[in-house]
């Protein structure tokens, strides 16, 4: 080649190159009108905004079938039986409610779903923490220890629920993907204690009104002592009557004081109120009407479900007719004082001139705890969506009981034990009986009915096969939920089902 | 003094000389077509030299020859050369035919052109000569019928809707569309903005091995489109050519009149409660023949008009083209809101600066303003109300003991220009309204303005040695506004407030492109290579705004100028930006046009793909061979000419979205805090990121021949097999990931398929024939969706949302899906007895006249187990045949074009709707034993859900074939014309869609866009009938 074609080759080499310098920009683009996870989490309010999407997932109702856990549980138990229209309309509460769940039918997929929905964005925070520097220690602590709060949340109901889970803390890299199993039980309450430890240290020992909703240092401590209870471990029991004491003595440092009217804790205009130590709140404030993403929306989806369906009459809206209440609860509260506050008598209602369609399993005894008040009916929003009625899922009658059957179970304070069951029953007029274990007992299932601990407190305790045996309980597979189908599938296996499934 | 005199004397003598000199003789004359039209920029060059002229543009010529008996070589691209003898000098008429076997033309590649007899790939042309005087609504029609490998479906016959083209099969789940290229420009939306009299001519680039020089937006295929350029005659032509037409539907549907309707209905009341004393609609005959509402809907004379006025001419130094034209069509539907007009214009122009150096641009501005209506929608589309309103209501009820009544009295029901009001049905339900009140508030209407153009300069710095540099743009503007006034249809569709909207929107794709091309021959060896590099950026940003409440009546008093409460306003808009780079490089040898290869590489770097992925490379490799060439092949007339030729490559395909690699944080995760209740906003990741997120690639395999035989029959076949991979669906994680799964390459699918292109012409004395075929096999099919996938949803029907389509691995996209009819059970017995193997009745509770569904999965019920795929919307065989004769003045062409080995899926009656209206084919529905097997009995209560499941019964075969085209002119003589300074005038009638062969039993087999193949009362193609003119000057 000769020189004058070697210099034009060049030439224009050159002039090509002027363009192709500023490739790396010209490609590296950014979207408008979006925020990019990669930009986010600057600061406090940015930050805050991702914790409250953690604190978002417990006040999920549907996440892949409607897993809302007070109904959900009652059904599950020998309080309530699932209801609906008929055997169709849920079908996996019917399943729960039999015990004929299999690997795809049952709750399990919306539960699996929800609770490791929440994990995620815990981990999402606490590694997004890790690299920010602007942070105030104070905000940093505080958020630290409610994350962790949220993750041991999300993890106790999973292992509860399901026993053998994944126990992820970080944020998967891509490659880890498809590659975790299962860790015992064991392990998983190892993490749970670990989390909920560091929490309690972090947490203030109370809420401002403004903020009420975010976890205490109370609340912490009560489902540390629920944790450890949990795991039928003798040499937890001290430890977990500790941590109960320090919530329910007298003058605790969070103001805790049993209401002094039963009733009074489940009228929506109390929220907050001095005996609730953990309490998701819900309000119509999104005026949420998507039935394709309910979870997007901040309203209780649960008292729309037992409601009474097509209810005309006084004081209640009408709901769907779920969960209609068992006769065996219902001649268990018969003579209880606290029966009028909890199952409303569809019977007498009816000969006051009000009607209500009967469903299935009907009963016409209904949870009046939570169920849906024509006063709460949300004019904004679809109002079966957007009811604005919180829900305790930890009080202090409940703390009380605990503490009760730590005591006995540990053989420690009988006095103590003694005092805190009488506090229960007084409340409500009754009187004394032994502190034994099975009054202490029968005094959760008539205290805390419907509340949604019946059905593990009978399983953590041993009795759930005498008790539900005759509803299909198997023990040795009944305790735990299936492991869901489309999770076995897509790990190739790695995640295995619990026993007895398949 | 004297020198001067001596200058003038010897200036004298050399001219004198000169003329002595050029006592030669002056040969002079003509070059026409065969049609007698006159060809201008014929090259005449005496043979052996290099002496020679051009034709004008008038097709005259004027040359000096040497001697008697001298011969003269006419040539032009395209057509065949012709050597003629002159002997003295008499003016003389060469008619240049078109080249038969088309091996002398030029084809475009893509940044350079090529010999048609040296290209390796698969490449289809259609030339100006093909387009010229055969009206299409839309540029992409033309190809319809004329190139194989290609599927065109009409979107529908709304003025202004285009087409769906699928160059060799579907080629992806997500974007199929193929990429067009302007001169040289990539334009979005499709190239209807184009003047069909401003087109070179159109390439499909079919294979990889010609598409991957478009590397990254390539896989669908490429078509590449050239516009006319000036001519270097130095005289200026003038075109003008017009045509007038008169559209209408070419087929009408049998439907039921109101006292048919009166009796169907009853019958199936009387199925449901044999036991009624008095059903809805008593005395049938009372209701006489009702309205006939496709006539209110259909227009029969829709007219269509087209102007288009285009300037050429030239000399060495620059070169001119400009036009104009105006495009205006009704819709054959709802003409008053479906309407299309088109105003475009063109200049383009090239200039030599220097010898070596050239500088030119193409500007084309284009205008639309349109109206239109629903297409293909069970949703109250005209037609699809047409179809299913009850014949009992009255267009316009005119009987004042009701029109006194309620709704009539008491609501803002639509009237007509009379002030009576448009009838309102107590029978028909949902969306099934009276079509004429429901257009009359549907106001509306869409603009566009948008220009295309290139600048380039090209300079060549040595011999061969091209540089080119090219800048391009398609900046686009457009918009529409809608008002809703206030209004009553029915008790569902009515407005107590009136609504405006309006949109804007910009569109700015710019691209600059370098190329370096060099050409050298050395001996037989004729190499080229080809360096470039590109940069493109394509942004556009919309806004919207609507208002409520304003205190007007209809769309041309609206404005968002009004103040309404804040409440009352409604303002939106996005915008969107991504941006490519790349470079690439072709080589291309050939020994003496006989070995042939060509190779190409492509590097592709673009904004929407990953950072682990951002710069893909896309090669390709193509080899020929032509047999004709050895020695040792016999010379023969029967075969004169064979190329081998195959060729692999891979390209890719990057309409995959904008910024769908990244992981986004959205709020609405928010939660409720204080005693207040107070809202808190939450914000989390919406899914997982994907670094790794590419383009869908596609490779494909092509092995092809073409041949002349027998001296005028040209032979093109292919064969190919395409193979798509990593196309983009959601990938599925683990529940315990927390979060969704980005979107990732996973699906796979393949098109292989068969192509034939045949040509033969003649000429017999002054008549001339032409005859172009074509045909093509495509299959399509899904080969792979992910580990947890075995289909996608599809399309659904109705507000039961029937699934109607599955895309489902091993067959065709888009395939239907459903249960499988086995007739009617005629009997009770035939029910009792029709059980599985373990004895079980399949359908205990049907009841005779009844589907028998076939139980595929043998379980004993008939339920969502026992679907399967039972057909397909996309045709195993497209094909085209092309006749042209010539005699004298007279011409005429004929195009036809079918498909076979389709199915539609027939959905244009609403089932879901007891009052919907039939076709008159439901009188033939089962009403005893023996009375139908297939159209099943009638009730109200369809416990065998026979018209509520999506089965066969509605599956219909779709093939069709189509004379699509059916034009004759006739051309005056030049000797009239010439006189009048006319170069020719043409005159032609000519029919589109005249006669359409189908056992299709809706208004149109060819059922395109969004729900291809599936009829929903679809806006057919209109049957059109034109007188056209041309002129030249």
């Amino acid at each position: 080649m000769k020189m004058k074609y070697i210099k034009s080759t060049v030439a224009i080499v050159v002039i090509m190159q002027i363009f192709v310098s500023c490739k790396k920009d010209f490609l590296e683009l950014q979207p408008k009108g979006t925020t990019l996870e990669d930009n986010f989490y600057k600061n406090e309010k940015e930050f805050m905004q991702g914790v409250i999407a953690v604190y978002d997932v417990m006040q999920w109702g549907n996440t892949g079938g409607y897993t809302m856990k007070q109904p959900l549980l009652s059904a599950a138990s020998d309080d309530c039986w699932a209801g609906g229209s008929n055997a169709s309309d849920q079908p996996s509460w019917v399943a729960y409610d039999n015990f004929n769940m299999n690997s795809f039918v049952g709750p399990q997929g919306g539960l699996w779903s929800k609770n490791y929905s929440g994990i995620n964005r815990a981990n999402l925070i606490l590694s997004k923490i890790d690299q920010s520097t602007v942070l105030t220690p104070a905000f940093k602590t505080r958020i630290v220890a409610e994350v962790k709060f949220l993750r041991a949340y999300f993890y106790f109901d999973l292992v509860r629920w399901f026993g053998n889970v994944p126990l992820i803390v970080d944020v998967l890299p891509t490659d880890q993907l498809y590659k975790q199993t299962q860790s015992t039980p064991a392990l998983v309450y190892a993490q749970i204690e670990k989390d909920l430890r560091e929490a309690v240290a972090g947490l203030p020992a109370t809420i401002s009104s403004a903020e009420k909703g975010r976890i205490s240092a109370g609340a912490a401590k009560a489902q540390l002592g629920k944790v450890l209870l949990y795991q039928n471990d003798n040499a937890k029991l001290a430890e977990a009557a500790t941590l109960f004491e320090d919530i329910n003595k007298d003058g605790n440092i969070y103001g805790y004081k049993l209401m002094p009217v039963y009733a009074d804790i489940f009228n929506p205009a109390n929220k907050f109120n001095t005996e609730s130590i953990l309490e998701i709140p819900h309000s119509n404030n999104a005026a949420w009407g998507d039935w394709g993403w309910i979870n997007g929306g901040e309203g209780n989806v649960a008292p729309q479900f037992i409601g009474m369906d097509s209810y005309v009459g006084d004081t209640y809206s009408s709901g769907w007719g779920f969960c209609p209440v068992t006769l065996d609860l219902v001649n268990a509260l018969k003579t209880d004082p606290r029966f009028s506050a909890t199952i409303i008598d569809g019977a007498a209602l009816k000969t006051a001139g009000a009607t209500y369609n009967q469903r299935y399993q009907n009963t016409d005894y209904f949870i009046k705890k939570y169920a849906p008040l024509k006063a709460y009916r949300s004019t904004v929003g679809t109002a079966e969506l957007n009811w604005q009625i919180n829900e305790i899922e930890i009080r202090l009658a409940d703390t009380y009981l605990m503490q009760a059957e730590a005591l006995v179970k540990s053989g420690s304070n009988p006095t103590r034990a003694q005092a805190l069951l009488d506090a229960v029953r007084g409340r409500v007029g009754l009187t004394a009986v032994p502190a034994t274990l099975d009054n202490i007992y029968n005094e959760r299932r008539l205290e805390l009915a419907t509340e949604g601990h019946r059905f593990f407190d009978l399983v953590r305790t041993g009795r759930a096969v005498t008790v539900l045996g005759p509803l299909g309980y198997k023990a040795g597979k009944s305790e735990y939920l299936p492991i869901p189908q489309a999770e076995i599938d897509v790990t190739k296996g790695i995640i295995k089902q619990n026993p007895g499934y398949n | 003094m004297k020198g001067r005199f001596t200058f003038i004397l010897l200036l004298f003598s050399v001219i004198f000389s000169l003329r002595v000199s050029a006592q030669e003789i002056e040969a002079t004359g003509k070059v026409t077509s065969n049609d007698g039209l006159p060809i201008p920029g014929v090259s005449v060059l005496i043979k052996d030299t290099k002496q020679g002229t051009a034709t004008d543009q008038n097709g005259n010529f004027r040359i000096k020859i040497p001697k008697p008996g001298t011969q003269l070589v006419f040539t032009l691209i395209g057509m065949s050369s012709q050597t003629i003898t002159v002997n003295n000098g008499q003016a003389i008429t060469v008619v240049l035919l078109d080249s038969q076997n088309d091996l002398d033309q030029v084809v475009v590649v893509g940044y350079g052109t090529q010999k048609k007899s040296v290209v390796t790939g698969a490449i289809s042309q259609v030339k100006a000569s093909d387009l010229e005087n055969m009206p299409v609504t839309r540029i992409e029609q033309s190809l319809q019928g004329r190139t194989s490998g290609l599927t065109i479906t009409t979107s529908s016959g709304q003025p202004g809707d285009g087409a769906t083209l699928r160059i060799r099969g579907t080629t992806s789940i997500n974007n199929s569309e193929a990429l067009y290229i302007v001169d040289g420009v990539q334009v979005g939306g499709g190239i209807d903005y184009l003047n069909q009299a401003d087109i070179e001519s159109i390439e499909v680039l079919k294979d990889a091995a010609s598409a991957a020089i478009y590397g990254a937006r390539a896989a669908n295929g490429v078509i590449i489109v050239t516009t006319k350029k000036g001519t270097r005659t130095g005289k200026m032509s003038v075109n003008y050519n017009t045509y007038l037409g008169t559209q209408e539907p070419a087929r009408k549907l049998d439907l039921l009149n109101a006292t048919q309707f009166a009796t169907i209905y009853n019958e199936a009341e009387y199925a449901k409660t044999p036991t009624l004393t008095t059903p809805r609609f008593p005395n049938p005959s009372q209701y006489g023949e009702g309205t006939d509402w496709q006539a209110t809907v259909f227009n029969n004379s829709a007219k269509i008009q087209n102007h288009e006025l285009s300037i050429a001419g030239g000399n060495e130094v620059s070169t001119y083209y400009s036009s104009f034209g105006y495009f205006d069509q009704d819709g054959i539907v709802a003409t008053s809101n479906s309407k299309y007009k088109r105003f475009t214009a063109r200049f383009n122009s090239e200039h030599k600066i220097t010898k070596a150096i050239k500088f030119g641009q193409t500007i084309g501005y284009t205008r639309t303003n349109s109206v239109g209506v629903g297409t293909n929608t069970e949703y109250g589309s005209p037609l699809g109300r047409a179809i299913n309103m009850d014949p009992i209501t009255p267009l316009i009820e005119t009987d004042p003991a009701k029109f006194n009544l309620p709704p009539y009295s008491n609501q803002p029901v639509v009237r007509n220009a009379q002030g009576l009001p448009y009838g309102i049905s107590t029978i028909a339900q949902s969306e099934i309204l009276n079509p004429v009140a429901a257009l009359a508030v549907a106001q509306g209407k869409s603009w566009s303005d948008k220009i295309v153009g290139n600048v380039y300069v090209e300079a060549e710095i040595l011999k061969g040695l091209k540089f080119r540099s090219q800048g391009g743009v398609d900046l686009a503007f457009w918009g529409g506004e809608s008002f809703t006034p206030v209004h009553y249809l029915s008790s569902t569709f009515n407005a107590l407030v009136n609504s405006y909207n309006r949109n804007a929107n910009r569109g700015l794709f710019w691209s600059l492109e370098n190329t370096v091309s060099y050409n050298k021959s050395i001996s037989n060896h004729n190499f080229t290579a080809l360096l470039g590099y590109s940069a493109q950026k394509n942004k556009g940003e919309s806004q919207n705004g609507q208002l409520q409440g304003i205190p007007v009546e209809n769309l041309r008093d609206a404005s968002l100028r009004f103040s309404v409460p804040k409440e009352n306003r409604d303002f939106g808009g996005g915008e969107y930006l991504n941006t490519l780079n790349s470079s690439f490089a072709r080589l291309t040898y050939d020994y003496d046009e006989k070995y042939l290869f060509t190779g190409i590489i492509r590097r592709d770097g673009s904004s929407r793909f990953g950072s682990n992925n951002k710069f893909g490379y896309f090669p390709s490799a193509s080899a020929g061979w032509v047999v004709t060439k050895e020695d040792f092949f016999p010379q023969n007339k029967y075969l004169t000419f064979l190329k081998i030729r195959g060729s692999y490559g891979v390209t890719g395909n990057d309409n995959i979205g904008d910024f769908r690699y990244i992981s986004t944080v959205s709020g609405g995760r928010n939660y409720t805090l204080g005693t207040a209740a107070g809202l808190n906003i939450g914000v989390s990741p919406d899914a997982l990121s994907n670094p790794d997120l590419r383009w869908e690639e596609t490779s494909s395999t092509d092995i092809g021949l073409d041949a002349t035989l027998f001296g005028n029959l040209s032979l093109t076949a292919n064969w190919y097999k395409k193979k798509t991979s990593g196309m983009l669906l959601q990938i599925a994680v683990p529940g315990y990931v927390g979060n969704n799964g980005p979107i990732g390459n996973i699906a796979d699918l393949e098109n292989s398929g068969f192509e034939l292109e045949l040509g033969y012409g003649k000429t017999i004395g002054e008549f001339s024939f032409k005859v172009a075929a074509n045909g093509s096999f495509v299959k399509n099919k899904i080969v792979y969706l992910g580990d947890d996938k075995e289909f996608l949803d599809g399309q659904r029907v109705g507000p039961p949302g029937l699934e109607v389509t599955r895309t489902k691995v091993g067959y065709a996209i888009g395939s239907f899906y459903g249960y499988r009819s086995d007739g009617l059970f005629q009997n009770q017995s035939e029910i009792n007895g029709y059980v599985n193997e373990a004895g079980t009745p399949i359908q205990p509770n049907a009841k005779p006249g009844d589907i028998r569904f076939r139980d595929l999965n043998g379980n004993g019920l008939i339920d969502p187990n026992d679907r399967e795929i039972i057909g397909d919307p996309t045709p195993d065989f497209t094909y085209g045949l092309t006749f042209n004769a010539a005699y004298k003045g007279f011409d005429m062409v004929v195009l036809g074009q079918g498909v076979t080995g389709n199915q539609i899926f027939n959905a244009t009656r609403r089932f879901d709707l007891s009052t919907a209206n039939y076709q008159t084919s439901i009188l033939g529905r089962w009403t005893g034993e023996g009375t139908s097997n297939r159209i099943p009995r009638l009730t109200l209560e369809d416990t065998n859900e026979n018209y509520n499941r999506v089965s066969s019964l509605f599956i219909e075969d779709g093939s069709y074939f189509r004379i699509k085209t059916l034009q004759v002119g006739y051309t005056l003589p030049n000797r009239l014309t010439q006189k009048a300074g006319i170069s020719k005038i043409r005159f032609y009638l000519m029919a589109n869609n005249l006669l359409t062969l189908t056992k299709y039993t809706g208004f149109d087999p060819e059922i395109g866009g969004g729900s291809i193949g599936i009829d929903r009362g679809f806006y057919p193609q209109a049957r059109t009938y034109f007188a056209g003119i041309n002129v030249g000057f």
